[in-house]
């Protein structure tokens, strides 16, 4: 960033430096600032995507997208379902991403939740969750949680 | 009239959606009270349902403040897992934090994310060890060493099995098989061998001796594999076959130089009985085996056309030279 405005500052013509803003005005995955700056974040937002493998790591972990890697787009796919399912089962309890690892042909999900239910309820729930995806997926799934107590324990920092 | 309004009110109930409360509008009580019905249209006597509370889950006191010093670890970590802060008593931190120390290990999902080899401890890697040792079989004796099992198993077939985290244990890569052997252990005459290092081209590897094919052309490995085996007996057979147009083999064709075969033989041989005349006869069976000089002379001729001029083999030649022509130089 600091690079492109010093480029923009010794580029007078004007389509140059239009090509630059562009670049300067990137949003995805950046958090607005809140005005009583009460916004809370957890250390995965905190750090916008250029800090994954500098100082956060990746959610997704599997050999699909290396070099001659098998099936990329069907694991893309796959991770977006499992996000999607996990998100909607576990309604507001999910305090963190949710991180999906691949060994052959295990996934092991893990994830923070909120104690927020009752134990009984919260291992019903990691059974029925394994036992649809795998069904769908067709391949064994671990689900390996953390509890917190409230959402205030995996908060990173407040903007 | 109960009857009619009861069946009013299903059909309310029915048709109304979800959240309305078609009761609050209608009447504050039931009509089989007795009580007067009021018509609470601004919904005063409606008393909203208190939020339900939450109650707090019990939860057991992190496991490893209660673990022993002496505990088997591999018991608490069998397989791999993702981490968990409760159960590794290890004071982690893990993340980047630009004015506070990093964030602790409760509530961290940076460490979820990280493979750990919290699993693949010493202890348990020996344990994996001796359950796996009782099907292991003995080294088979006389191949000690590289060099025995290249001698008792001279080709090697190398294929690749390909792991990938996702459900499909099919690799197209894995059809591919090479075959290497060493050439000299085949077994081939002089002629057999200069024509399997023409046939094979680029397959061939000078200065390791090794003869490499790969085979890729086959969708299955087996396929691959006998494809490779075919080649090879088939290269075989050919070299050791010798047709009639071979004999037409020139000079110029030589793969490189021979000294039998060239003028320099013959003058070498003129030079040696003269004044006597030589014929070609005389050339060809011309021995210089008990003949040092022309030893000499023969081996510094190859190789400075073999291998080229440099300081080293023109130095040799001129030594090779003087021996020839002033041998009594070269005894003093």
């Amino acid at each position: 960033m600091m690079f492109l405005d010093t480029l923009s500052r010794f580029l007078p013509a004007r389509s140059n430096y239009l090509v630059l803003s562009r670049f300067k005005h990137v949003q995805a995955a950046r958090y607005k600032r809140s005005i009583k700056g009460n916004k809370p974040l957890t250390y995965e937002m905190a750090g916008p995507p250029h800090t994954i493998a500098h100082i956060k790591g990746w959610n997704s972990w599997n050999t699909c997208n290396m070099l001659d890697g098998l099936r990329p787009a069907e694991t893309a796919i796959d991770d977006e379902f499992i996000r999607r399912f996990i998100t909607g089962t576990w309604h507001d309890l999910i305090a963190s991403e949710i991180i999906i690892k691949r060994q052959h042909n295990i996934i092991r999900i893990a994830a923070i939740t909120v104690q927020k239910i009752s134990v009984t309820k919260i291992y019903f729930l990691i059974g029925y969750t394994e036992e649809l995806l795998s069904y769908w997926l067709q391949c064994p799934i671990k689900l390996e949680l953390q509890t917190v107590e409230d959402r205030t324990a995996v908060v990173f920092k407040y903007i | 009239m109960s009857a009619l309004q009861t069946t009013l009110r299903r059909t309310t109930a029915v048709l109304m959606p979800i959240g309305y409360q078609p009761s609050r509008v209608w009447c504050s009580t039931r009509a089989t009270d007795g009580k007067f019905r009021v018509l609470d249209l601004k919904k005063k006597a409606f008393v909203p349902q208190a939020k339900k509370k939450y109650n707090k889950t019990i939860t057991l006191p992190p496991r490893a403040l209660s673990m022993p010093v002496d505990q088997d670890w591999t018991n608490v970590w069998p397989g791999p897992r993702t981490f968990h802060p409760a159960t590794v008593p290890l004071a982690l931190r893990q993340g980047y934090d630009q004015k506070r120390a990093s964030p602790g290990k409760y509530g961290n999902a940076e460490l979820m994310k990280i493979p750990n080899f919290l699993h693949l401890t010493p202890p348990a890697v020996k344990k994996h060890c001796s359950a796996l040792k009782q099907f292991c079989t003995e080294w088979p004796k006389g191949l000690e060493t590289d060099e025995d099992c290249d001698r008792h198993f001279p080709m090697t077939t190398i294929t690749t099995d390909y792991c990938h985290s996702s459900p499909t244990i099919k690799d197209p890569k894995s059809r591919i098989v090479t075959i290497k052997i060493k050439l000299s252990t085949l077994n081939l005459d002089k002629h057999a061998r200069d024509k399997m290092i023409r046939l094979v081209g680029d397959r061939y590897d000078e200065e390791s001796d090794m003869l490499i094919i790969v085979t890729d052309r086959c969708p299955t490995r087996k396929q691959n594999y006998d494809y490779g085996v075919y080649v090879l007996t088939a290269l075989y057979h050919e070299s050791n076959n010798f047709e009639e147009w071979e004999r037409q083999k020139q000079e110029a064709d030589m793969e490189h130089y021979i000294w039998e075969n060239n003028p320099s033989k013959k003058a070498y041989v003129t030079l040696t009985r003269w004044p006597e005349k030589v014929s070609d006869d005389d050339v060809k069976s011309h021995s210089i085996d008990d003949d040092m000089v022309g030893q000499k002379y023969k081996e510094a001729v190859t190789e400075l056309l073999n291998n080229g001029e440099d300081t080293y083999t023109l130095n040799k030649y001129r030594e090779a030279v003087l021996a020839v022509l002033l041998p009594q130089t070269e005894q003093a």
